[in-house]
């Protein structure tokens, strides 16, 4: 008897049990739906963390001083300034940029509307680094600073805050505590990521933000850009020399400064994240296994009801081969309908939870030929021990049976 | 056609043997319409199955067209039932969702026919028994009397060298009963070897020999 007529015979047996063939395969379809999505989800999530690594297309790291509560030990507490980043900026071993920040909460007023928000003050580099983009107006440049010009980029979200359009603010002045700020320039909606959110903060140059509202030259932190060339360990342990001798530390005195490498976090992360699908797999794979075992269990169940049926096919020239064959292919064909079910739901799910959080997409191609393939195996495996049993049987015994 | 001697089957159940049949011989010859009768429990479906390459004997000899049929592999057997042999059971033994014809179709299937000719055989088969209207019923949508000829059909369909029928008319009413005796009376006329098995004496006198079985032997053996 050609495969074909096997496969559509077993077809039939199925269509016949439509609830149960369904209630079999539920766990291979739950195994399947969860492998398929977290494969995707995971490579989703692995792809996005890629590109935010690759938008800064160099790699930033940030030092920051050292809080009090890390109190140094041995060595004194100071903070950075401005100095710090000048010098770091005069050192020509790596072409780093270098953006310091001075920061700070203050009141802002337009109008008859005022709100507390962020003051940056940077320089224009700090743009680039971070890769905020214009969207209206212009951005400050190295003269403003230097001239301490009362001019101000706004993030796209100050306007909100202000219950005012961008628009209106453009080319207008606001107050930073009391002082008049011309608004050039607005940034395009960055959206929030680590800490605070950048279109809800506002940045004016360098020198106006030490001289003019904050009165310091004590910065928050310097962001370090340097080329993919250059490996993280070698500019980290340029920063350190600079500022070891920018601050006066002697050999075997402890930093009063922090290098903190955003790039390695997000390795870090992407470490935890795929650690955390592999898990999530490996739990997959075991409910595939389940379901396997439940497809067995029910092909067991359906080899004694229809022993009658089996009696009566060997009695009209069925060999055990055939009957073999019919529940082997019965067993695998359940376990693919769930496989195929799963990889649509998983698919769906993926889909969803890539929308909403609005990750990059991927067609899991290998998770679906894997976890196809992989349900077809399961069925091959659990319905081997069913098939042999109906095949065994008796004829003249299984005629018998009632 | 058919030789047997000496054939004994027992059962085992737990400790105890029953012995069902305790020596039979006889030959049926092609072209025989030959009763096997008996009262309940005689053993008489236990002949059939042996004699009908379903089950094999505890001991003795069984000849289907001299070859003995206890050296047949299980792949022979199946061969033999599939060409040589056609069933009818009492509760006629359809699968019941597939349709008539698909119900006759199987043991062509089972021979490696195309679905083709399958389907031309079946149709006749069915027309045969006069049941070329109710092809694509399934067996829940016909009666008794329908079911057991869509049962002799697809025992007809392979061209069968002998025909079992055991019980056919036991689920039936009398009337319907009597039908069914008729294809095979009709059958028989044909040329057909038939062997029926029955407890019922109007039912085995339908045949041309009737083989009394009683205790695990046979009682009488006599031409009608
Ligand atoms: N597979 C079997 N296992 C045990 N006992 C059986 C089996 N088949 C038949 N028997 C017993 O053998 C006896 C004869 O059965 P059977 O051949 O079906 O009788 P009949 O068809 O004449 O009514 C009965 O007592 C029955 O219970
Ligand atoms: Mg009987």
């Amino acid at each position: 008897m050609p495969i074909q007529e096997s496969i559509s015979s077993a077809l039939d047996s199925i269509r016949a049990n439509k609830l149960r063939s369904i209630l079999t395969t539920l766990a291979i379809i739950i195994g399947t739906a969860a492998v398929i999505a977290m494969v995707a989800m995971g490579s989703s999530a692995q792809k996005a963390l890629d590109e935010s690594i690759s938008d800064l297309g160099a790699r930033t790291i940030n030092v920051y001083p050292t809080s009090s509560r890390q109190g140094a030990t041995n060595t004194s507490n100071i903070p950075l300034d401005i100095k710090d980043a000048l010098a770091l900026l005069k050192d020509k071993e790596i072409p780093w940029q270098i953006a310091p920040e001075i920061r700070g909460s203050r009141q802002i007023k337009f109008g008859s509307e005022n709100s507390n928000l962020q003051i940056v003050g940077s320089n224009p580099e700090f743009f680039s680094i971070r890769g905020y983009e214009i969207d209206q107006g212009i951005l400050f440049n190295e003269k403003d600073s230097l001239s301490r010009k009362r001019v101000a980029v706004l993030g796209s979200k100050v306007a909100n805050e202000l219950k005012t359009s961008s628009k209106a603010l453009l080319n207008n002045d606001v107050f930073i505590s009391n002082v008049a700020f011309k608004v050039i320039g607005i940034i395009k909606e960055e959206g929030s990521g680590w800490g605070p959110n950048p279109d809800e903060q506002i940045y004016v140059p360098l020198y106006t933000a030490s001289d003019r509202i904050f009165g310091t030259e004590t910065i928050g932190s310097i962001n370090v850009n340097f080329p993919v060339e250059y490996r993280t360990e070698e500019v980290m342990i340029a920063i350190e020399r600079v500022l070891r001798r920018e601050h006066d530390i002697g050999p075997g005195e402890e930093n009063n400064f922090r290098i903190n490498d955003w790039g390695q976090a997000l390795d870090l992360q992407k470490q935890a994240t795929s650690i955390f699908f592999a898990l999530i797999i490996g739990i997959a794979s075991i409910s595939l296994m389940v379901g396997g075992i439940g497809v067995m269990n029910i092909m067991l169940v359906s080899v004694t009801e229809r022993t009658r049926e089996i009696g009566l096919r060997k009695a009209l020239g069925a060999t055990k081969n055939i009957i073999l064959l019919q529940f082997i292919i019965e067993a695998i064909i359940l376990c693919l309908i769930g496989g195929f079910i799963g990889v649509i739901l998983g698919s769906i799910i993926y889909f969803l939870v890539a929308l909403w959080q609005d990750w990059p997409m991927v067609f899991p191609l290998v998770a679906i030929i894997g976890s196809v393939s992989f349900s077809a195996l399961v069925g091959l495996f659990f319905g081997i021990w069913p098939a042999r049993r109906a095949a065994s049987l008796e004829p003249a015994v299984a005629l018998r049976y009632e | 056609m058919i030789h047997v001697s000496n054939l004994k089957k027992a059962y085992i159940l737990g400790t105890q043997t029953l012995e069902v049949l305790k020596g039979i011989n006889f030959s049926i010859e092609k072209g025989e319409y030959v009763a096997i009768m008996g009262p309940s429990g005689s053993g008489k479906s236990t002949l059939m199955n042996i004699i009908g390459c379903l089950d094999s004997p505890t001991y003795g000899s069984y000849k289907l067209n001299n070859v003995e049929v206890s050296d047949m592999s299980d792949d022979k057997l199946s061969n033999v039932r599939n060409r040589e042999i056609g069933f009818v059971f009492q509760s006629f033994n359809l699968l019941p969702r597939n349709t008539a014809l698909e119900n006759v179709m199987l043991p062509l299937q089972y021979a490696g026919i195309n679905k083709e000719q399958r389907r031309e055989k079946a149709k006749k088969a069915l027309i045969q028994v006069n049941l070329g209207d109710r092809m694509d019923h399934k067996p829940s949508e016909m009666s008794g009397g329908q079911q057991q000829r869509v049962a002799i059909a697809r025992a007809l369909v392979t061209n069968p060298s002998i025909v079992f029928a055991d019980e056919p008319t036991g689920n039936l009413d009398t009337q319907t009963g009597e039908e069914i005796l008729k294809i095979f009376r009709d059958l028989h006329n044909n040329g057909q070897t038939i062997i029926l098995i029955t407890h019922e004496l109007e039912v085995a006198n339908e045949a041309n020999r009737v083989i009394f079985i009683k205790d695990g032997l046979i009682e009488y053996d006599k031409i009608n």
